[in-house]
């Protein structure tokens, strides 16, 4: 019997060619999305799934209170890894002080190349469970050693044996390589990790990582924890939750709470709002999960519609089958064959849409996702998938076609009655509220990405480039360089700061000044410059002066921004002084202000500025140098000139640069990623959609075939059979639109609240959207209304 | 006895008005009969057949087939009652497009769910018995009008069931084809298949034993 329904199944989907088409294309495009999306779910949510005990490692979080509001991250200060070795030991199995990810330049030979690693005590191998291919696993026991990632011994050595041999890093100090370990994967936390050293090596290179072993008010530094096998995170972060607050009364009055943050949370809900976790990009996964499933189901929709507005085609079919012996369940169940078989179909097409497509989704999602070919999980749950979206598709019209009665389908009267085409519209309506909703959500993803990038930056950052200066060599060599660079004519200024143009790296607090309100807990952005900062990166005084080489106090004055002025509420600053606090310590010179700058976007483009100061670099602390290029020659001329300036002077260090534009560009990337995708799943959602209706209307204009020749024996014109035939569906398509309007005001608006710099939302992007659905549906029912429209009424009206 | 209708009603509601579409209908027929039911359009023929048929349901009276009270059986009952003893042929054939005919024949086997080399062997016999092996592949759409209601005979008699139900099955042949149908059917009755057929055509009507007029729902 089975093989009996197949074999209809087959005959009837290849006797309506067109039909299959556009049921089988449409099912498999809605597939082919959710299986996308499926890949790339699952890809999310197994981030860090590389680590076989990623159930028992955590990171120690600390939340600190300025101001009465909470700020909350990774930065731990030194002592706090005694205090938990000390006093919490129980707790956890192993316990690892980090340093962040820096870059360092690592030399073999006459190789040198540029690498991110961490500095991290030695049991740090056995908590991840790094796998070691060459060497030992205890690697980081020796000061001078280094741990290596594959890729990166690779680019070294070569086929040399790397285990063993020497490296000079970052022209200051020699390491032997003890052992190499796979690359860690692209989908995990610490996929930048491509070297390991001792946590010990750079404390004894780094003067002021010293200094801070007994500092509990320095938070620079990171701690990785695996909990002992007997013990939950949410005991051991009970435990140790006052530990700070309890051993140091200096910082206790930022009521410090010390806590673990779980390597399952590290991804997904990595986000903090006043010291409560609050989601993150667990918000996208169930985003594009939620567009996955109406994607689908939209394909769905095309399959049943199709199926019940052909049924006055079937009814006969049913009616004959019935009166020779068909039970109801009989004729379910071939119809529920009918759509496996277009379901199964519709999978293997999307299959190779998702295999030819999955490069290009790679690189709009910046992912690594392959098709998983051998992962048994993968077919067995498509295997489901199939199943379900059989069952989805197909259970309406089989419940639908199997209930005709014989009598009167096979007395030629059948006609499906007032209401039969109600469940369809109603489809219809729900097909176009989703379609509808996924174009307004889409423009206002777009308008508020744009929104952002017309935001004035405060500097011109076109034109501008950065040169990381970490390495030891660059010491002392600024004025030097400077004009050496000026001198070449590929640069017309150039300055030097403690942190890149686009990034704060640091944060002071500990200031007094004139007017400062009582038990006022400042917090403010602290960047470390030349005095050719504010001319190079083309940003403005507002009041003031800028930094000038004419006056030796210079180097004790001080740029403050706009939001610094009212943020610490100093009337006339232009002269004031910012004076260091702290008693302990001997307290650096206060600091004169000499001029305040317009505010300059340096974090988040959606944030507002933050407080900060410019302050005169005297110690040479460096970390980039900004050139402003001669705008006279194209960039790839000065580019070059630069190489050679800098290689003359530094021939051993790779020539590393960015352009400012483009990493600030990179703040950008993740809302335009979002931005990206979504469009591409509404063009689906929409193609998919009018397919449909295209299908429908085909329907339809067949259905009133008798009734167009009529019409147009008794005069009508082909515009009278067109707006007719039109205007039902665009009722259809209007409805839809004040289904969609309020629904996707009320989830876009949520959205937008999550950026502090917004835009508005006006009418003219739901009109717009309206328009569009509108425009799309009358053009669609037009191919075939106008065809049907034209028609020889003669000829229809012979065939009945 | 084979069935036997006791006072059948049936009507629909127009307008707030009954509209009687079988008024008080007994019959009943012994197996081995030939029926010819007669009548205008509208006078309830096709009605009666196809309560008979179980296709249909009535609104009141009796109607027992082989001492089954029909009217009190569940519905896949009824539809197994009927699966076994009853086939149906059509005005316009009505095979399915789809299928060829040798599919068209086995269909009515497959839901009976007699067995796959059974089916076989009954399909072969079946064409062959109607001469038309050398058509067995062709579908429904290559076969002229005659040459479908052979077939639709053919697929109605396959199950052997006691009883044949024809509505108006010449209705849509020419005079020679539908001459050659009812010699068919005279045939079969001679085999002892019962057979109840609606025609409008008094020649038809004569190859019946009995004839049964119809007018407004009424037997005359």
């Amino acid at each position: 019997m089975i093989k009996n329904f197949f074999k209809i199944a087959w005959r009837n989907l290849w006797n309506n060619k067109g039909y299959t088409a556009i049921n089988v294309g449409g099912l498999a495009l809605g597939m082919a999305v959710t299986l996308i999306i499926g890949l790339w779910i699952q890809d999310e949510i197994s981030h860090n799934g590389y680590f076989s005990k990623k159930d028992k490692l955590a990171q120690v979080f600390q939340s600190q209170t300025f101001n009465e509001t909470t700020g909350t991250g990774p930065a731990i200060p030194r002592p706090l890894e005694r205090a938990l070795r000390d006093g919490y030991a129980d707790n956890f199995k192993h316990l690892v002080m980090s340093s962040w990810n820096i870059s360092r330049y690592l030399k073999y030979k006459d190789k040198s190349i540029s690498k991110t690693g961490n500095f991290m005590q030695s049991e740090a191998p056995e908590m991840l469970d790094l796998k070691i291919l060459k060497g030992e696993k205890d690697g980081l026991r020796e000061l001078n050693s280094v741990m290596l990632s594959e890729s990166v011994a690779y680019a070294l050595f070569g086929e040399e044996e790397p285990i063993g041999k020497t490296l000079q890093v970052n022209n200051q100090y020699d390491v032997t390589v003890s052992a190499v370990y796979e690359d860690i994967p692209f989908n995990n936390s610490f996929h930048d990790v491509e070297f390991l050293m001792p946590w010990d090596k750079l404390i004894a290179t780094q003067e002021w990582m010293k200094n801070a072993i007994d500092n509990w008010g320095n938070n620079s530094f990171q701690m990785f924890v695996q909990i002992a096998d007997n013990i939950t995170m949410e005991k051991v972060t009970e435990a140790i939750i006052n530990v700070k607050k309890d051993l140091n009364e200096d910082t206790a009055e930022f009521n410090p709470q010390i806590f673990l943050f779980p390597m399952k949370d590290w991804y997904l809900r990595g986000n903090f709002e006043n010291g409560r976790q609050s989601g993150g990009r667990i918000k996208y996964v169930w985003l594009f999960g939620i567009i996955g499933v109406f994607v689908l189901l939209l394909a769905c929709i095309n399959f049943m519609n199709l199926s019940t507005a052909r049924s006055e085609k079937r009814a006969k079919e049913v009616g004959i089958r019935k009166s020779i012996g068909s039970q109801r369940n009989h004729l379910i169940n071939q119809f529920l064959c009918e759509s496996f078989l277009v379901v199964l179909f519709a999978f293997f097409m999307a299959v190779v849409i998702v295999i030819m497509s999955l490069n290009g989704f790679n690189d709009l999602s910046k992912k690594e996702i392959s098709f998983p070919w051998t992962n048994g999980i993968f077919w067995i749950s498509s295997l489901a998938f199939i199943l379900f979206t059989a069952l989805l598709a197909g259970s309406y019209p089989a419940l639908y076609l199997s209930s005709f009665k014989p009598v009167d389908v096979l007395k030629g009267t059948f006609k499906s009655g007032r209401y039969a085409g109600l469940p369809r519209k109603i489809l219809v309506v729900l097909q176009f509220t989703v379609s509808v909703a996924f174009i307004i959500g889409t423009v206002i993803v777009m308008q508020q990405i744009n929104h952002a990038k017309n935001r004035p930056v405060g500097y011109n950052k076109e034109g501008l480039i950065q040169i990381p200066t970490f390495s030891q060599d660059f010491e002392g060599k600024y004025d030097l360089m400077r004009s050496e660079f000026l001198n070449s004519a590929a640069v017309i200024e150039m300055s030097a700061s403690s942190s890149p143009t686009t990034r704060i790296w640091s944060n002071r607090s500990g200031f007094d000044w004139e007017g400062k309100p009582e038990g006022f807990q400042e917090d403010l952005a602290w960047t470390e410059v030349t005095p050719e900062y504010v001319k190079s990166l083309g940003m403005k005084i507002v009041e003031g002066r800028d930094f000038s080489r004419e006056f030796a106090t210079d180097s004790n004055a001080v740029l403050i921004n706009r939001t610094a002025v009212k943020y610490m509420g100093i009337k006339d600053p232009i002269g004031k002084f910012l004076k260091d606090n702290d008693e302990e310590e001997d307290p650096g010179p206060p600091l004169k202000i000499i001029g305040v700058v317009e505010d300059m976007i340096t974090e988040s483009p959606y944030e507002p500025v933050k407080q900060g100061l410019y302050v005169f670099d005297k110690h040479g602390n460096s970390s980039y140098y900004n050139l402003r290029l001669n705008p006279n020659q194209s960039a790839s001329q000065n580019i070059a000139i630069i190489e050679r300036v800098f290689k003359e002077h530094f021939p051993d260090l790779p020539f590393e640069y960015d352009f400012v534009d483009d990493e600030y560009g990179k703040k950008f990337a993740s809302e335009e990623r979002i931005g990206t995708l979504s469009g591409v799943f509404t063009a689906l959602a929409i193609l998919i959609s009018c397919l449909g209706l295209f299908g429908l209307t085909s329907f339809v204009a067949e259905q009133r075939t008798k009734e167009i020749g009529v019409r147009k024996v008794l005069g009508a014109t082909v515009f009278n059979v067109w707006s007719m035939l039109s205007k039902d569906f665009l009722k259809l398509v209007t409805i839809s639109c004040f289904i969609a309007v309020p629904i996707a005001y009320y989830v876009m608006n949520g959205w937008l609240q999550d950026y502090p710099y917004h835009m508005l939302l006006e009418w003219w992007i739901f009109a717009l959207a309206v328009f569009g659905a509108m425009t799309v549906t009358v053009i669609t029912v037009s191919f075939q209304a106008i065809k049907a429209a034209n028609s020889n009424p003669v000829k229809s009206l012979r065939t009945e | 006895m084979l069935l036997k209708l006791n006072n059948i009603f049936k009507w629909v509601n127009s307008g707030g008005q009954r509209v009687f579409l079988l008024k008080d209908i007994n019959l009943s027929v012994e197996e081995g009969e030939f029926i010819s039911v007669m009548g205008p359009s509208g006078s309830g023929k096709s009605t009666l057949l196809n309560v008979i048929g179980m296709l249909d349901n009535f609104d009141e009276g009796e109607y027992s087939f082989l001492d089954e009270p029909v009217h009190t059986l569940k519905e896949k009952h009824r539809a197994n009652l009927y699966k076994q003893y009853i086939g149906f042929v059509f005005q316009s054939y009505h095979l399915l497009d789809d299928l060829t005919v040798q599919e068209n024949l086995e269909m009515p086997l497959l839901y009976k769910k007699v067995g796959s080399s059974e089916r076989k062997s009954l399909v072969a016999d079946t064409l062959d018995r109607f001469n038309i092996v050398g058509k067995k592949d062709l579908f429904p759409a290559q076969l002229s009008g005659g040459q479908q209601q052979l077939v639709g005979i053919a697929r109605a008699l396959i199950s052997s069931p006691k009883l044949i139900l024809a509505d108006e099955p010449t209705g849509n042949l020419n005079s020679k084809q539908g001459e050659e149908i009812m010699e068919l059917f005279k045939q079969l009755n001679s085999e002892g298949v019962t057979i109840i057929q609606v025609t409008h055509s008094e020649k038809n009507a004569t190859y019946g034993s009995r004839i049964i007029n119809l007018l407004d729902g009424r037997k005359i």
